[in-house]
């Protein structure tokens, strides 16, 4: 038994591993980040600046120190042969864009920067300005002469613009096009974003937020108990219904009952979350119509200290819409599964044994049927569970609850990539772990299914 | 194919409400393809902005009706509507069809292969599959795209150029590595493993999650949805194919076809196939269904669509800024919602057909 | 079927129970309610980044000047008044003294050695402050006075008009409390003012840093108290934050009471609710007595509703957020001012403020808002939708209409006149204005690309002068009117602030007067002559300045509503009788 557990975990670590090295790397490379919406981009813009261009810049480095996110992404990378690996130290951005279009153009990283540090040496004044500006910009060698032609103009005594010219020209005649074309590898070692995160993890630490520096684990976990209320509710109450319903639909009188519940059921299913939610919010939080349910929250604050029945008692009403519209989501397809796994245990041998020994219909049913379709069940309730996250993401940002779905949503629009990893990683394991639990309960109720594996 | 056709026939003569959902699938195609050719008084895009937020059903008689009312900046309803049904069917069977050409390709070489089967040279496993991985990153998705950035005119010409050196580069150092005895023997690849693993983990985050990360960091266009969403949707088809393939091989013909040293491939092609369609098809329309109703949550949570692109969800959308414009809500919603039961109750008397053949 | 009945009976008495839960939920007498759409994060006054925790913060935490908002005036707040300004050569001297009563939460005097303590915490490296760093970079010194604790000279280089209120706008830490074993003590503001990688290594300021940076910072009640008369009593992440009145605060004891330093709620809670719609109901259940930040279309509903008007007051308070279009005039085809002029004309104003703001907004001629009568130049009209005009205006520039569109060649170089319209994502405003103006465009033959995208890469394309043309919003304000950083041509190298390009040598003398000037009537004139500029430029092409939308409880009086943020002050609040 141990033996088994220990394969499983073994074989499931590659997938878990995977999906999360593949979140951590890609939220990464996307555009944007916390630090540069919130310090280079911070204020919307105003009549006066509150702030210059270079504090900001200094700021914002500090803080890509302080946080650890000056670092190179991997343990290794690779670029076009060009571009040295210490590319992602200039800033600003639209500097280190320059320089990468140049070193893409000429193909020889030092004729470039010795290019670059002649053209930063020069004093802009208001008469070489405009040249300087062009020449920031200037990528090919027709646009960097011809710019060069206007500064000298704007300065011909200056020996730093000789300087530049000697070097641009160095440049123009001994770069080599195209040489991008071929990769180049840079091995960064275990100084890198994910060694330290990996590692982190591996000690029980997984980061802090970008947001208000928390400790990862405490902000999930936060989350992770106001969804579970609601999402394990609402999935017992479905279950519940459904099996209700499953027994229903197999005995004979009740035919007309099923023809009229499945077409429901059908439309139920039809009909996106997120207008089953505004709807349900509409009817019944509104005062224009049927009051019955405050419209958003997890409860207000209450003075004095409460037991934790007075707690949940207070919170009741809040959960409600939340649970009733994903109960009514949940409940068409967990039907049909129900039913349908029953429907096979129905027709099996032993049912039918079952009916010859001479039981009733009912006993049947609850006997012999639900123990042998208990276990398909379980698997379908285990391959539900991102399924049921999804859900949780549009109900709770409708209901205002603070759970994993509208956590999430607040972490991407902000990128707070520790928490988005964190997310994923909770939401694998869950599913990890319910598999887990599935074939447990197979092989306890099951001994033939030890012998196959 | 033959079955399947046979199949749907069948459906079509007994199950009324199989004849209704596909009439109205058909209708749906046929008015996504001929809409353009529709006599329409007012252009999806096109905005009346001395008639905003008009509800449904009231005459002017200065101009044309809106039959189903106007919007926040005086769209027609009606003809937002219907080109909304367009485009949610060239988002979403294009999406679809792809997806199932991945899912099945992936999942029936994962059932036919299974862990032992496949064979390769240590030589392609070790340098021929990982150099070909690697240029296919580098040259067809680093280089244009850091060029794109850069605003760099990458020659085309070049690269097909290094393209073709590539290429022989690769046949030679092939037949080089098979020189050497001990790189050319053969070792078994657990491709079943392999994909039965990649499934798992993509299937394993909500696809929510994956579309709105997606989608919130990169600019909104229709290509990328479409991307987004085939990444996020061929698991379910993989699955099934891989499950289809493993009961056809085993299967007594099958069998018997390999102990007599038939050629196994040809059999399968001619038989396992066919027989995978049915399958396939439901679960193309179940991801075509649930497609349809991510693009106008999207929307909903104000992502992943441009506001050019005429969908249902950006109507719906609407009613985020004016609570009382139901009709927003209600027209597209219907047609939503009838789209998905159409597709849905199609696909369960597919479902109950096949349940039903394999008991017999 | 009698087990049937039994069911039923049960499934009865079940909605019974659920249904007495459900009445809504008593309320605290005298707690003002008010909406907040996201949670406020972080409640460190160095380090916070929402404008929602802002507003908290102001109640918990004080600067030393404060905005008035019941006649939008800048007034002293911990300082006794406003500071006596020095200016030398190239630094100036901004004299303030504390209030006299101004005390901490255990009772302490706050004196200028917090505020010195405050300007360390807020430039020291290794902290978390980079948000607000930049801010006070230009204060290079504090010199305390010898012989008054409460008196101190900031020491700020060159000068602005907006400096005064610079040097007042940051909140003033408790030094006793949040560095209790006086770690900083042994620095000078002027240490960190220098080159700061020689501190990296530095001990003292690590510990320092270790014991500022941990998250407690952010969200406890025991640390997080100030000088103002509120103190967090809880917040429950994502669903609440409430502020107690402090029980004997100095503020409420002043011999001669101050009306803009008041607490007079005993309870304020922010409800954090992020989805529109369900803040909307929830006003209407009236379970939150402030709601800001209405949508247009909304707000006119809830104006007609009676259930609402008869709970609720609802304002529209002129806004200093202007909301305006800009062309890139680095880019040859906008080139020249006749062609911008032309796209202006076709940017159909009342449209756009008819449609995405519901008529809540008034045009303007240029960036002074027509609230501010002083300033504002009346002697213009507001650019109009003209397409003919628009149409003549593109020939005269030399464009030549074919069925492809609009050409012209300048120097040998073709140019084709298409627009790609860049505005952030997500804001309805911008999206429904650039479709409206997509529509006028095409018709005159003008093709529009238009291009929702994430706000951060709008600024970054604006900063790298890579854009056509964008809709944003402008923030202003009532007091100061330094348009230099935004239109003066010293500013307008990439990552500058002038993206636009605009600028002539008028305009670039004019600002350069602006800050000098000393009268009123000068200033207005020089302002008034920008506008024109502006206006005949058309690069920086004013649309609107908008109105917000709040409602509010209306059995609260001295509300003191207003355009600035947040609209009102929540602390003057009282019950009417």
């Amino acid at each position: 038994m141990l033996g088994f557990f220990i394969k499983r975990l073994l074989y499931a670590l590659p997938s878990l591993w995977l999906i999360v090295t593949l979140i951590f790397i890609l939220s990464r490379l996307l555009p944007g980040s916390f630090a540069s919406e919130n310090i280079l981009h911070s204020q919307s813009e105003s009549y006066y600046s509150k702030s210059d261009k270079s504090a900001k810049q200094q700021a914002y480095q500090n803080y890509l120190l302080r946080t650890g996110q000056h670092l190179p992404l991997f343990y290794f990378s690779v670029t076009a042969n060009p571009e040295p690996d210490t590319l992602y130290k200039v800033y600003p951005e639209s500097e280190r864009l320059h320089l990468q279009k140049l070193a893409w153009q000429y193909g020889n990283w030092p004729l470039v920067t010795a290019y670059y540090k002649n053209l930063q040496r020069i004093n802009p004044t208001s008469e070489t300005k405009p040249a300087l500006e062009m020449l920031r910009k200037a990528v090919d060698g027709k646009a960097i002469l011809s710019a060069l032609a206007d500064l000298k103009k704007a300065a011909p005594y200056s020996s730093t613009v000789q300087e530049l010219e000697k070097s641009a020209d160095n440049l123009i005649r001994n770069g080599t096009g195209y040489t991008y074309l071929l990769p180049k590898l840079h091995w960064h070692g275990t100084q890198n974003q994910y060694h330290t995160w990996l590692a982190g993890l591996f000690t029980g630490d997984a980061g802090n937020s970008f947001r208000d520096s928390r400790p990862v684990q405490d902000i999930i976990l936060e989350a992770l108990l106001n969804t579970w209320i609601i999402v394990l509710i609402s999935l017992l109450l479905s279950c519940l219904l459904a099996m209700e319903l499953a027994i229903l639909f197999l005995q004979r009188p009740f035919i007309k009952l099923k023809q009229l519940i499945m077409p429901v059921l059908f439309l139920l299913d039809s009909v996106p979350l997120f207008v089953l939610c505004l709807l349900l919010l509409v009817f019944f939080a509104n005062p224009d119509f049927l009051q019955l349910f405050p419209a958003y929250g997890m409860g207000f604050f209450q003075t004095g200290n409460l037991s934790w029945t007075e707690q949940f008692i207070n919170r009741l009403p809040f959960l409600i819409l939340p649970i009733l519209s994903l109960t009514l989501a949940y409940l068409p397809y967990i039907t049909n599964q129900f039913y349908r796994a029953m429907l096979d245990a129905d027709t099996s041998d032993y049912v039918r044994t079952a009916r010859a020994k001479g039981l009733s219909h009912k006993k049947v049913i609850r006997l012999h049927i639900f123990r042998n379709a208990w276990l398909p069940m379980i698997t379908v309730i285990s391959d539900f569970i991102p399924a049921l996250v999804a859900g949780a993401v549009i109900t709770e940002t409708i209901f205002a609850v603070p759970g994993m779905g509208s956590l999430l949503v607040a972490s991407v629009q902000a990128r707070d990539y520790p928490i988005i990893v964190a997310i994923v990683f909770v939401v694998a394991l869950v599913r990890f772990v319910s598999h887990l639990l599935a074939d447990a309960a197979y092989m306890l109720a099951d001994p033939r299914i030890r012998l196959q594996r | 194919m033959h079955t399947l056709l046979q199949d749907l026939r069948h459906l079509w003569k007994l199950k009324p409400a199989f004849r209704i959902a596909s009439v109205y699938l058909i209708l749906w195609v046929v008015l996504s393809l001929f809409l353009p050719l529709l006599p329409l008084v007012y252009e999806p895009n096109s905005l009346d902005l001395n008639n905003i937020m008009q509800p449904p059903f009231q005459n002017n008689p200065s101009q044309p009706t809106h039959y189903l009312g106007t919007d926040a900046i005086g769209r027609d309803v009606l003809s937002n509507v219907l080109y909304g049904a367009r485009t949610g069917f060239f988002i979403g069977v294009p999406v679809m069809l792809l997806a199932s050409v991945i899912g099945v390709i992936l999942g029936a070489a994962a059932g036919y292969f299974g862990d032992a089967k496949l064979k390769s040279s240590k030589a392609s496993i070790f340098a021929l599959w990982p150099l070909t991985l690697f240029s296919l990153y580098f040259y067809g998705l680093y280089i244009p795209a850091q060029a794109a950035t850069l605003q760099m005119p990458v020659a085309t010409a070049s690269i097909g150029m290094l393209i073709f050196i590539l290429a022989g580069a690769f046949i030679l150092l092939r037949t080089l590595l098979n020189l050497i005895p001990s790189l050319k023997k053969q070792v078994t690849v657990p491709l079943d493993y392999i994909i039965v693993r990649l499934i798992e983990a993509v299937s394993s985050i909500p696809w929510l999650i994956l579309v709105l990360m997606l989608a919130s960091f990169l600019q909104p266009s229709v290509t990328m949805l479409a991307f987004i969403l085939i990444l996020t949707s061929w698991m379910g088809i993989a699955r099934l194919a891989r499950a289809e393939m493993l009961r056809i091989k085993a299967l007594p013909y099958m069998e018997a076809a390999t102990s007599l040293g038939l050629p196994t491939k040809r059999i399968l092609l001619q038989h396992a196939l066919p027989n995978m369609l049915g399958p396939i098809l439901t679960s193309f329309t179940f991801g075509l269904a649930s497609l349809l109703t991510i693009e106008s949550t999207l929307s909903f949570l104000g992502i992943g669509i441009p506001p050019t692109v005429v969908s249902w969800g950006r109507l719906i959308t609407g009613i985020r800024s004016d609570t009382s414009a139901w009709w927003l809500v209600v027209f597209p919603g219907i047609f939503l919602a009838a789209t998905v039961l159409a597709l849905q109750v199609f696909n369960y008397y597919l479902l109950a057909l096949s349940a039903n053949k394999k008991k017999a | 079927m009698i087990l049937k009945m039994k069911k039923v009976n049960l499934l009865f008495y079940i909605s019974l129970i659920f249904l007495s839960f459900c009445s809504q939920p008593a309320r605290e007498p005298e707690e003002v309610r008010i909406r907040l759409a996201a949670d406020p994060e972080n409640l460190n006054p160095v380090s916070y980044t929402k404008a929602d925790a802002l507003q908290i913060i102001n109640l918990i935490f004080q600067a030393l000047l404060t905005v008035d908002l019941a006649d939008n005036t800048i007034k002293p707040a911990l300082a006794d008044a406003l500071p006596v300004i020095a200016r030398h050569d190239s630094v100036t001297h901004f004299t303030y003294r504390l209030r006299e009563e101004a005390s901490w939460a255990d009772g302490s005097p706050v004196t200028a050695k917090d505020v010195a303590f405050t300007l360390k915490v807020m430039k020291a490296p290794l902290l978390h402050n980079e948000q607000l760093k930049p801010q006070v970079a230009f204060i290079q010194d504090i010199v305390l006075d010898a012989a008054d604790a409460k008196k101190f000279t900031l020491v700020c280089q060159g000068f602005t008009p907006e400096m005064q209120l610079l040097t007042g706008d940051f909140f003033i830490l408790p030094a006793y409390l949040f560095d209790p074993k006086k770690l900083l003590d042994s620095y000078s503001v002027t240490d960190f003012t220098d080159d700061l990688s020689r501190l990296e290594n530095d001990t003292k300021l690590k510990t320092f840093a270790t014991w500022f940076n941990s998250p407690d910072f952010n969200r406890s009640a025991a640390l997080l108290k100030g000088s103002a008369g509120y103190e967090l009593e809880n917040w429950t992440t994502a669903q609440y934050v409430t502020l107690k009145r402090k029980t004997d605060w100095w503020g409420n004891n002043l011999r001669q009471p101050v009306s803009y330093v008041t607490a007079n709620p005993t309870r304020i809670s922010f409800q954090i609710i992020p989805d529109n719609t369900t803040a909307l109901l929830a006003l209407k259940n009236k379970q939150i007595d402030i709601l800001d930040n209405i949508p247009a279309a909304e707000f006119t509903n809830l104006k007609n509703n009676k259930a609402v008007t008869e709970t609720y007051a609802l304002y529209t308070p002129d806004a200093f957020d202007l909301v305006y279009a800009g062309l890139n005039t680095r880019q040859p085809k906008f080139g020249d001012k006749q062609t911008r002029q032309a796209i202006a004309h076709l940017l159909d104003i009342n449209s756009f403020i008819k449609i995405s703001q519901q008529s809540y907004a008034s045009p303007t001629v240029g960036p002074v808002p027509p609230s501010v009568k002083t300033y504002y130049n009346n002697g213009l009209t507001p650019v109009s939708f003209a397409p003919a005009k628009a149409t003549q205006l593109l020939t005269s520039a030399g464009w030549r209409i074919t069925p492809e569109g609009w050409f012209r060649t300048v120097n040998g170089e073709k140019q084709h006149l298409t627009i790609n319209l860049i505005f952030r994502a997500g804001n309805t405003a911008f999206e429904n204005s650039a479709l409206i103006f997509q529509q006028a465009a095409a018709k005159a033959g003008i093709p529009v690309n238009v291009q929702a995208i994430e706000g951060s890469v709008v600024s970054q394309q604006v900063q790298a002068h890579t854009f056509d043309m964008f809709f944003r919003t402008l923030t202003g304000n009532p007091f100061f009117f330094n348009f230099k950083p935004l239109f003066h041509t010293s500013y307008s190298e990439q990552g500058g602030s002038n993206a636009t390009g605009f600028g002539t040598t008028e305009s670039d003398r004019l600002l350069d007067e602006f800050i000098v000037a000393e009268s009123e009537e000068k200033k207005a004139a020089l302002l008034k002559r920008l506008q024109a500029i502006l206006q005949e430029e058309a690069a920086f092409i004013s649309l609107y300045y908008q109105k917000d939308r709040i409602a509010i409880r209306n059995k609260y009086e001295n509300l003191k509503i207003s355009g600035l943020s947040p609209n009102y002050d929540v602390s003057a609040f009282k019950i009417k009788n």
